[in-house]
């Protein structure tokens, strides 16, 4: 830490005057905002700052003097603050004005064909793209659909979602972001898909997967069963002697892409009646399974 | 945005002050809501007034004249950034 009297260039005995006086002349020369493209005089007149805060303050002066407290005892002084320079430099700053150059742009065809050329590519820059998310339906992503998103801003925008969309996939509606801030298009609005599950449907690639309850006797017996689809009922049939976990295909009832279409997979599940069932139990009871009938045989 | 009664206290000036200021066209706080409202250029410029009112002796026709020229001074900046980006990406399309 410098010494704050060198800083300054006064001398230890300069009155309260001189110190200012000072100040004062140096930072007329150094304030950053009077060098707003000059770092170095930022530094320095920080330096300038807490020297003069040290030594404007009596106590905090004396106290130094009587080397009570080292010169950055002084760096504790509040900071400035943020320049205004910061703040200058930015797009859209209300304050800034074209005096300084008006007569080159009008003159000078270098300088105003750069300057037209940098207000023509700030004037057709593109308005900034917008995120948005969308949740969907299991069976409208699957189908397609139009959904419509209400904007925070205010506003709708209508959203053609493809058949067979997949979850997370996006979007881009061209034009439909924020506007320019010149005479530029619009940017785009980018929509990503959130697909939400199904009751009782998923989807592996473009395959539809379903579990079908089935009861006890047409597990056994077989028979035609209405099978859910992504598209609706179809009649199903049930192979005799069908088991829990047999699997059944639907083909070209999957998902429908550009590509063609997946199938739909339909795996059984014999599910015993809930509630008690007298006749059932009763002939279950009288019934000797013949001996090839041993389920866990291989265990 | 910061309502009048936060920019008076975060840029430690008093009402008659600012109004001074406003009217001087030093500060020009936004009109579009039913109040002032202010925003950190606005603070910004507020403190380098109060330095070079109070840290640099310059009184009020002089802060005047300061003001208008670090204006310039800035759209001068500015154009020349402009202008110089607009060189790089001519050159960048070479053509």
């Amino acid at each position: 830490m410098k010494d704050p009297y060198e800083v300054l260039g006064v001398a230890k005995t300069a009155t309260p005057e001189e110190v200012r006086k000072a100040y004062r002349q140096l930072a007329k020369k150094l304030h950053p905002d009077l060098n707003p493209g000059d770092k170095h005089s930022e530094e320095r007149f920080k330096e300038v700052a807490s020297a003069n805060d040290l030594l404007s303050d009596p106590e905090k002066r004396r106290r130094f003097d009587a080397g009570e407290i080292n010169a950055s005892g002084a760096e504790t002084a509040p900071p400035q603050g943020r320049y205004y320079r910061e703040y200058a430099g930015g797009a859209g700053n209300p304050y800034e004005s074209a005096g300084g150059y008006a007569d080159y742009a009008e003159a000078d065809d270098l300088f105003a064909d750069l300057l037209r050329r940098s207000r023509e590519q700030a004037r057709r820059a593109p308005g900034a793209d917008l995120h948005y998310e969308l949740h969907v339906p299991f069976l409208d992503a699957v189908n397609g659909a139009t959904k419509t998103i209400t904007l925070p801003q205010g506003g709708t925008l209508d959203v053609d979602i493809p058949s067979g969309v997949e979850d997370g996939q996006v979007m881009r509606l061209r034009g439909k972001g924020a506007p320019a801030p010149g005479e530029g298009p619009p940017g785009d609005a980018l929509v990503q898909v959130v697909v939400e599950p199904h009751r009782y449907f998923t989807r592996e690639g473009d395959d539809i997967h379903v579990e079908l309850p089935i009861t006890i006797k047409e597990a056994a017996l077989g028979g035609e069963v209405r099978a859910p689809t992504t598209t609706g009922g179809v009649m199903l049939k049930i192979p005799r002697r069908s088991n829990t976990g047999d699997t059944l295909r639907l083909k070209g009832k999957g998902v429908k892409t550009r590509k063609g279409a997946g199938d739909e997979f339909v795996r059984l599940k014999v599910v015993m009646p809930k509630e008690a069932d007298a006749e059932l139990d009763s002939f279950l009871a009288g019934w000797t399974p013949p001996a090839s009938y041993d389920p866990r045989k291989e265990m | 945005m910061i309502d009048e009664r936060d920019f008076l206290q975060r840029a430690h000036v008093d009402q008659t002050t600012l109004e001074v200021w406003i009217r001087e066209s030093w500060i020009c706080p936004a009109s579009t809501t039913p109040e002032r409202a202010f925003t950190d250029t606005d603070l910004a410029r507020a403190n380098l007034i109060l330095d070079l009112k109070h840290n640099m002796g310059v009184n009020d026709e002089g802060l005047d004249v300061i003001l208008h020229l670090i204006d310039q001074m800035h759209g001068l900046r500015r154009a020349l950034s402009d202008a110089l980006a607009s060189l790089r990406e001519h050159g960048k399309g070479g053509s």
